[in-house]
């Protein structure tokens, strides 16, 4: 068992790094496109069904500044796998460098304890929880933009701030209404 | 002309869409220029089906004449109805050298010593298939044309594709098929669906399958389209192995047509939970039905994505491999029998 | 003089500057360079002497091919007297590229290609078909490696009776011969249907009446030229594993032809020469149109 490790590995000049890590493989792609269309830096993007990653890739593997796990919510599977996944993260990278990214958050299919289970999940991790829209062209822009956002600060590529500053204010707490939702 | 093949016209000309009616009647060709040009396919289908009963009363049709209409239509939509496949057994020496005309007439000659009241019509397509239109009477009544029985064949094959037969039929037209065909018997193949060209495609292999070979096959070259070499897949060996695997099992493009398969399971319940179950002596049945408009399609799918572990389950590669889509799982642990 | 004169004092200063700044890094920028010179002549050294070692094996190994193909592996095996773990391995190796040729050699002449599949539990062999120097369709077949061969997954066409010729020649036994057999037929088949095609497509005032899916019948219908009479010609290929026909039949409304010697000798050509070359020659001849 192999743990990805954030500061294993020097910087790229300004480069950024980020994995998507989804069991789909559907949107993944899509939002890869529209985050290397980034002109200020260099996004390199890697993509992944699963932790761990395969160790033969290990050299060829930048620094990652920023792990995006992509949960579709209309599916138990896309959890699981997601909850087995961040076993292989070192620690590190809860400073501020994992995010969740949810869709079909609004699929009339999706039982709503599910939602909830990834906002507590989000919450446990002290990480940002984003939803996104994958339908559309317009929703996958709108995606990538925020994860760029996050991936710049994630990538020390913003002076004044870090990651670990940023994720305080960013970070996923858990609501209240949860709770109250079962006392009710 | 009779009130039955009055029917007949009218319930054929229900049937056929209004699309298909042009070209099926030239297909058929017994209008005459005039008749044909007078006939205005934009007007409503009981319109043209008051035109085409008074053609009928003019040029004199007989049944023999409409259920040609009727074959014409069905060889051209081959994918109506419920097809079922079935296999013949150990061929005779002679089995590969029937011909046509050969068969055509030991089918006639076999099936009427077996029933005497019985329409037959034998017609070569253009696919090497031969089609069979049989319309069955009992021993006191004449044949019904209106429910009549379609069975294809390709000569040489050992396999045959029946459509709309009943149980008292079929042992009747099974031992017609074996004597004609020159093999010894006929057995259930368990492959079943609306398309008679994908059940076909099955059993003859006819579709794109896929094996390991030395040399780089199309899946991998497909995947490897130029893409931003920013972008990198982590897994991308592990998914072009589990695309492959998929590809091997299910075939590659476009599959077979198959709308369903059915698994039978027939076993003792085992488990320590549950004791009433366990003590219990006969075995559970279950039965679990997989139904999709294209059920190969998806359980590729399913298993090129990772949600189906791979390698694929013998059961359901099976479906591909052995020609059949209704498996009964017993207990002796051999496998889908 | 010119020139800088216009641009001002300060651009000449900074000019000068820039100048005497590269002078004074010049001497360590030369050492610099003399080194990386040095380590590039290390590496081409250590290059040149890897060529040469390769090159020498490659000698050696063509030299042991050589003398393999001359007089076989046994007795150039008997040749190498010294049984150093070197020379071992050398012989290994021309024998493995002497294999690997003649599979080469195998498969381009038609023969099968077979790939481990399973981790090892199984092989699949591609069967390629051609005709006349073309390649027509590659069969593949899955074989099960257990105790007993076992015939799995394959695209070979339900009217070629692949278990039956399992059975007849042994397969357990000698799987050599029976791809041998299975080969034959396919490429009988495959020989077959191309004549079909090429009948339709080079004949045009031929009809195919009648072929079936194994090609083992075709029926056709010609027309003599100058009494426009119809003649049914039935070709009749029993025998399944060759592409020429094993009975020929000819029918025709005049009872004299089939009997006249022309038409004897179109018999003859019809059972001795493909289809469509026989076609051909028949109307070259004059016998049909």
């Amino acid at each position: 068992m192999s743990l990805l490790k954030p500061f294993s590995k020097l910087p790229g000049l300004n480069a950024a790094n980020i994995l998507l890590v989804e069991n789909e493989e559907q949107l993944q792609q899509r939002l890869a496109d529209a985050l290397v269309e980034e002109t200020a830096v260099t996004v390199n993007v890697r993509l992944a069904k699963t932790l761990p990653l395969p160790l033969k890739n290990e050299k060829s593997r930048p620094r990652i500044d920023l792990v995006v796990f992509i949960i579709n919510l209309t599916s138990e599977l896309s959890l699981q796998s997601a909850e087995a996944s961040l076993k292989y993260l070192d620690p590190g990278y809860f400073l501020g460098k994992v995010c969740l990214l949810v869709t079909n958050a609004r699929n009339a299919s999706v039982p709503p304890a599910r939602l909830d289970t990834v906002r507590k999940l989000a919450a446990s991790l002290h990480c940002p929880l984003l939803c996104a829209e994958d339908q559309t062209p317009d929703g996958v822009t709108n995606a990538a933009e925020r994860l760029l956002t996050i991936l710049k600060v994630a990538a020390g590529l913003v002076p004044m701030t870090t990651a670990l500053y940023l994720s305080n204010l960013t970070r996923c707490t858990v609501p209240s209404d949860i709770d109250q939702q079962g006392f009710d | 002309m009779d009130d039955s093949t009055k029917r007949l016209l009218q319930q054929l000309v229900r049937r056929i869409p209004t699309q298909m009616l042009k070209t099926t009647l030239e297909k058929w060709g017994r209008l005459t220029t005039e008749q044909q040009k007078s006939l205005d396919f934009t007007q409503p289908k009981w319109v043209l089906t008051e035109n085409l009963l008074a053609f009928c009363e003019e040029n004199g049709w007989t049944t023999k004449h409409i259920t040609e209409l009727e074959m014409i239509y069905v060889t051209d939509s081959p994918n109506q109805g419920m097809w079922y496949a079935f296999q013949l057994l150990d061929p005779e020496d002679d089995a590969p050298s029937v011909e046509l005309t050969q068969f055509k007439e030991q089918f006639k000659i076999h099936l009427t010593e077996l029933i005497r009241h019985v329409s037959i019509k034998i017609k070569k397509h253009t696919d090497e298939a031969v089609w069979i239109r049989i319309a069955w009477g009992d021993s006191f009544s004449r044949p019904n044309h209106l429910k009549p029985t379609y069975v294809v064949h390709h000569l040489q094959t050992p396999y045959v594709f029946m459509s709309s037969v009943t149980r008292k039929q079929k042992p009747l037209l099974s031992q017609a098929l074996v004597l004609a065909t020159r093999y010894t018997a006929i057995k259930d193949a368990h492959l079943s669906g609306r398309k008679l060209t994908a059940i076909r495609d099955v059993v003859m292999k006819q579709y794109q399958q896929v094996f390991p070979t030395k040399y780089p096959s199309p899946l991998l070259e497909q995947n490897q389209t130029a893409s931003n070499p920013l972008i990198k897949r982590e897994q991308a060996e592990s998914s072009e192995n589990r695309h492959q695997m998929a590809c091997e099992a299910f075939g590659y493009g476009m599959v077979p047509q198959l709308q369903t398969a059915v698994y039978k399971l027939e076993t003792k319940f085992r488990g320590i939970t549950n004791k009433t179950m366990t003590e219990r002596g006969e075995p559970i049945r279950c039965v679990v039905k997989f139904t999709s408009t294209n059920l190969l399609e998806s359980f590729r799918n399913c298993a090129s994505s990772g949600i189906a572990s791979t390698p694929v389950t013998p059961l359901l590669s099976s479906i591909t491999q052995k020609g059949r889509n209704f498996f009964v799982i017993t207990d002796n642990g051999r496998g889908p029998s | 003089m010119e020139g800088e004169a216009t641009k001002g004092v300060l651009s000449v200063l900074s000019r000068l500057e820039m100048q005497a700044r590269s002078r004074k890094a010049k001497p360590p920028q030369q050492q610099n360079s003399v080194k990386e010179l040095k380590s590039t002549i290390d590496a081409l050294i250590t290059q040149r002497d890897q060529l040469k070692a390769q090159i020498e094996t490659q000698m050696c190994v063509q030299k042991l091919r050589a003398a393999m193909d001359k007089q076989g592996a046994h007795e150039a095996d008997e040749e190498m007297d010294d049984g150093s773990e070197n020379s071992k391995l050398l012989r290994l190796m021309a024998r493995h590229a002497q294999l690997k040729d003649l599979l080469h050699a195998h498969h381009l002449i038609g023969g099968y290609d077979i790939v481990k599949t399973c981790q090892g539990k199984g092989v699949c062999v591609s069967l390629a078909t051609g005709y006349e120097g073309v390649y027509l369709d590659t069969y593949n077949l899955e074989i099960d490696l257990k105790e007993t061969l076992r015939i799995g997954r394959h695209n070979i066409p339900p009217f070629i009776p692949v278990n039956s010729l399992a059975e007849q020649s042994n397969m357990q036994t000698d799987i050599r011969a029976f791809l041998g057999a299975l080969s034959q037929h396919l490429n009988a088949f495959a020989g077959r249907k191309q004549q079909v095609k090429l009948v339709k497509e080079l004949h045009k005032s031929v009809e195919v009446l009648e072929t079936n899916a194994l090609c083992s019948i075709l029926v056709l219908l010609l027309t003599v030229p100058r009494e426009k009479i119809a003649v049914l010609c039935t070709l009749d290929y029993a025998d399944h594993t060759r592409c020429l026909p094993t009975r020929v039949c000819i029918e025709c409304e005049d009872k004299e032809l089939p009997g006249s010697p022309h038409w004897k000798n179109n018999i003859t050509l019809l059972k001795e020469t493909p289809v469509h070359k026989a076609l051909i020659t028949m109307k070259k001849m004059g016998y049909i149109v």
